[in-house]
């Protein structure tokens, strides 16, 4: 392949390199020249975590072909201080804890320090405006933006510098302003995640994924994938050693698709090869054949007779019924006032971690399979891959790599144990980086979930049953439905002392994207529901939202619903807390209309506008002819 | 995943054309890139291989702007963010910082040019209607037996569907020559998903200029992009209101009309609805966006006179 020759200025140093033409700037940085504090989020231009500057001006790295580095200026987050300093753009991301998972946070300074170098004087909006092309799971705007405007008014001389340092911390530390350890390796970018490791002659790997929701594999043939130059290995089904199978619960996911397809992404076969162009066209030279099978969609038409079979030890697609009984329902009800019913659903969502899916495996010279992995649950995995690769566990061993993010999301060894088997089929380290869209298609979701509620009152409030009927979306695999909904059915009916309920959470197997975990763990879809009853049972009792969930709150001495005794109880300080804080109006749903006043006050975030500094350029153009 | 064997940055027009003449079947022109990298991956275009890439960027000829009688004529090699840092650009073709700001980001905003906007010819680019609305044409260059030859097509005519241009095979595109509107009240309006990083469900442009006194219309540019195949000109709205003195119920009136001409068939009401909105808001925000000029409604003096 020709190359292509690149001479430029990187963080003030002169490079002169020959290349792949058709690397990005984000590929020549990292890999050519192991700048790997520009991170990958998602290759298209959405995420900001590739942000560098080029000749001053701040561009997404994974959005230029790196042809246009040549005779350019490049600043990365490596360059902004020297060795072992930081700016005070940096500093002040450690001082607000600007700083969780860390992975969106080298692109954050980035953008943060453009912002400032464009315009020093940029007030918030336009701070916010400028830092609009970076994006953000987990440490939230609001510490991110307090940080600009420290180092704003550090860099104007209008803060002193002392502002930067950690604030004192008195006898305590509970409600301190605490400074994070780990933050400076994340906002100078040295901290190395999954995707930013490199080992002498390791491989990279890419995953055949299929294209079909519900298919039977007839026949793989990896033949001439495995003839290609640069091709160390081809692996499926058929290469694992032990017994094959993993999950949170119950084991019922093969490291790759074994016989059958069960959803739309689940991996096949993977390659893994001296670099990743090879590896890419090698998928495309696998041949699969598949005969398609019915597809399950509705988990609402799991469990009827005649549905599609997704597991066969599941003939009725359930994964998962947590039934849980307390009191007398039926007395309940009929001691009711008013009996209220509905239906509530609530969709799939997806963790989009700005980290994607990343992982490297290697033998140790005494056999040991390593993975490094940025898992949520490296013990676990452990013990299940030791058993799919049939090696004792001290033989095994998982390194948690630092987290770009899980929220929940990583709790599944979706791609790990291909890369154990690729390590042992080869004995080189093997790198597997997903893409935004791969790790979108394959990793769980949280649950769609559909719950049907009949809830009865007395006029003054109290709650006498609760009926609460979830079916949940479980997708192709179990992975954590299990938990999920033992989780949502101990939630199920809110921290409400309720003396009559039966509740039953079911969780059903379908060709959709595996579901699993995900922040609240069932909470949040059975919340939605609950707490829609009780606004609504407000609205029909003509109560203050308040006040009915005071009435029927649970207080020390109550029974939960899986009647536990509780010996602490702070709904009332939450509640008086949240009226309080949201300066609540008092009264039934009925009497605020439009002019309520507890709406829009001064902590209220506003809508976004857009274009401050348009009016305020041809503002100074006007007495200055020249803008910044 | 794009790849291509070699990556082309050729430093006169001259040399471009010809490289780009001689180019293997298969390659492509490339600027800021912002549309090409995306398109080649999973759920698009997947993994494209490509033989060569040419790179228009370091030609001088396609860099900066000129005034022609009346016109500004762009290189090809303006990007979006220019229209939010030139000052002239910014009063003379007053509708365009308003696309730009909501145009993705200030990064993209620093590689993606008007010109690849428009040859990309995508339904819903921010670029289109607002270059229609400034009577925009775009400039395309070839050799003809050793000697570069231009032809100027108007840019209604150019898009002639979704990522279907009058391009030729040989022709580079060098420049968008669009009317100067200084003294214009500009305005730009956009619904997407969120508000950085988004492309258009639906856009629209708007170009304003009144009497003095505020009380005419006396120029009007509306253009909407999103609703159809191509950017449709709104030539009945303008000549409707051209001349006429300026009311909400006037504008009100041509918003309603416009809904028709919503072509789109996907979330067709849901755009029907939007583009009524749009035009009411395009006009509205264009005159109060005219420099240093106070308008006065008719229906609202009525009002405080009543
Ligand atoms: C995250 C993100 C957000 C975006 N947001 C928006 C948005 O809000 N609104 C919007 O309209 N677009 C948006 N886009 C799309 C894209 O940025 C624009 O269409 C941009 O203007 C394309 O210009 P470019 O220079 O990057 O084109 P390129 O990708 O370089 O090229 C685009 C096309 O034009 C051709 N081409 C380029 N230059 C020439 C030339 N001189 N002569 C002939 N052909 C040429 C190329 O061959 C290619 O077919 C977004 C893209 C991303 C990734
Ligand atoms: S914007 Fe470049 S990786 Fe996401
Ligand atoms: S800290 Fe921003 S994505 Fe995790």
């Amino acid at each position: 392949m020709p190359k292509l020759r690149i001479e430029a200025e990187v963080n003030g140093r002169k490079v002169d390199r020959e290349t792949e033409p058709h690397k990005r700037l984000l590929d020549f940085l990292r890999d050519d020249l192991n700048l790997t504090g520009t991170k990958e989020g998602c290759g298209a231009g959405e995420c900001g975590t590739c942000s560098v500057f080029v000749d001053g001006k701040l561009v997404k790295s994974c959005l230029m072909p790196a042809g246009k580095a040549n005779g350019a200026k490049i600043e990365t987050i490596e360059g902004l201080a020297k060795p072992g300093d930081l700016t005070p753009v940096q500093r002040a991301f450690h001082k607000t804890g600007a700083s969780q998972c860390g992975y969106c946070i080298p692109g954050m300074v980035m953008a943060a320090t453009s912002a400032l170098r464009e315009n020093p004087q940029a007030d918030i909006e336009e701070i916010k405006e400028r830092l609009g092309g970076n994006i953000c799971r987990c440490t939230g705007y609001t510490k991110i933006f307090e940080a600009v405007e420290i180092a704003k008014g550090v860099i104007a001389g209008t803060v002193p510098e002392t502002a930067l340092e950690e604030d004192m911390v008195d006898d305590s530390f509970i409600g301190a302003n605490v400074r994070r350890l780990d933050a400076p390796s994340k906002v100078s970018g040295r901290l190395k995640y999954a995707a930013d490791m490199k080992l002498p002659d390791m491989l990279q790997m890419q995953v055949l994924r299929s294209p079909h929701a519900h298919a039977r594999i007839l026949s793989i043939d990896t033949s001439e994938a495995e003839a290609m130059d640069g091709v160390a290995c081809v692996i499926t089904a058929q290469d694992v050693p032990g017994t094959d199978g993993f999950g949170v619960f119950v084991h019922d996911q093969p490291i790759m698709a074994r016989d059958k397809v069960r959803h739309v992404g689940e991996a096949v076969a993977a390659v893994a090869a001296e670099d990743l162009v090879t590896a890419r066209r090698a998928l495309s030279k696998i041949k699969v054949e598949y005969e398609e099978l019915p597809g399950l969609f509705d988990p609402g038409e799991a469990m009827a007779p005649g549905a599609p079979v997704i597991h066969d030890y599941a003939q009725d697609n359930l994964i998962k019924h947590i039934p849980v009984r307390k009191g007398d329902v039926a007395a309940g009800f009929a001691e009711a006032d008013l009996i209220l019913e509905d239906d509530f659903s609530t969709q799939q969502v997806e963790h989009a971690y700005l980290e994607p899916e990343a992982g490297v495996a290697y033998v140790d010279p005494d056999d040991v399979v390593v993975v490094i992995s940025p898992s949520q649950n490296i013990s676990h995995h452990r013990h299940m891959l030791a058993e799919i690769i049939a090696k004792p566990i001290n033989k095994v061993r998982f390194i948690m790599s630092p987290v770009g993010g899980g929220f929940g999301g990583k709790e599944d060894m979706i791609y790990q144990g291909m890369l154990a088997l690729a390590a042992m089929k080869t004995h080189r380290p093997v790198q597997l980086n997903f893409t935004r869209e791969e790790s979108l298609i394959a990793s769980a979701k949280r649950h769609p979930s559909r719950v049907h509620y009949r809830m009865g009152l007395k006029w003054d409030g109290r709650i006498t049953a609760i009926e609460f009927d979830m079916l949940s979306d479980g997708g192709a695999f179990g992975m954590s439905s299990e938990g999920v909904m033992r989780k949502a059915a101990i939630l199920s009916c809110g921290p409400y002392e309720v003396h009559n309920l039966k509740v039953d959470t079911r969780v059903v197997y379908t060709n959709n994207t595996p579901s699993g975990a995900f922040r609240t763990f069932g909470g949040m879809q059975a919340q939605f529901a609950t707490e829609s009853m009780m606004d609504m049972a407000a609205e029909a009792l003509d109560m203050d939202p308040f006040e009915i969930r005071r009435v029927n709150m649970m207080k020390v001495g109550a029974k939960t619903h899986t009647q536990q005794t509780l010996e602490t109880a702070s709904l009332d300080r939450v509640l008086d807390a949240a009226e309080q804080a949201s300066r609540w109006e008092k009264g039934a749903p009925r009497v605020r209309g439009a002019t309520r006043k507890d709406l829009n006050g001064p902590d209220t975030r506003q809508p976004c506008t857009l274009g401050a500094r348009i009016k305020k350029a041809s503002k100074d153009s006007d007495e200055s002819e020249r803008v910044a | 995943m794009l790849t291509y064997d070699a990556y082309h940055m050729p430093t006169s027009l001259e040399e471009a054309l010809t490289l780009w003449a001689n180019a293997a079947e298969g390659s492509r022109l490339v600027s800021g890139a912002t549309d090409i990298l995306p398109w080649a991956r999973e759920g698009r275009a997947g993994d494209v291989h490509l033989p060569e890439m040419v790179d228009v960027t370091r030609i001088p000829d396609l860099d900066g702007y000129a005034f022609e009688k009346g016109r500004i004529r762009l290189g090809a090699n303006t990007v979006y963010q220019d229209f939010l840092t030139d000052v002239t650009l910014m009063r003379s073709l007053p509708c365009m910082p308003y696309c730009a700001i909501w145009f993705a980001d200030d990064q993209i905003r620093e590689q993606a040019s008007l010109a690849g906007n428009l040859v990309n010819a995508s339904p819903v680019a921010d670029g289109t209607p607002a270059v229609v609305a400034l009577n925009g044409e775009i400039e395309l260059a070839r050799l003809d037996g050793g000697q570069i030859v231009r032809r100027r097509v108007p840019v209604v005519d150019f898009i002639t569907g979704p990522g279907r241009t009058q391009i030729a095979e040989d022709e580079i595109a060098t420049a968008v020559i669009v009317d100067a509107c200084n003294g214009f009240g500009g305005s730009f309006q956009k619904v997407g998903q969120r508000r950085s990083l988004v492309i258009s469900v639906a856009c629209c442009a708007a170009l304003v200029k009144t009497d003095r006194d505020g009380r005419v219309f006396e120029d009007v540019r509306l253009s909407l992009g999103g609703v159809g195949p191509s950017p449709i000109r709104m030539i009945e709205a303008e000549n409707t209101l051209r001349g006429e003195r300026i009311s909400h119920g006037l504008i009100e009136q041509v918003a309603q009309t416009a809904a028709d001409r919503v072509g789109s068939r996907s979330r067709q009401d849901y755009r029907r609805e939007v583009v009524v909105n749009f035009i009411r808001a395009a006009l509205e925000d264009a005159l109060a966006d005219q420099p240093d000029i106070d308008v006065k409604f008719e229906d609202q003096e009525e009002q405080i006179n009543a």
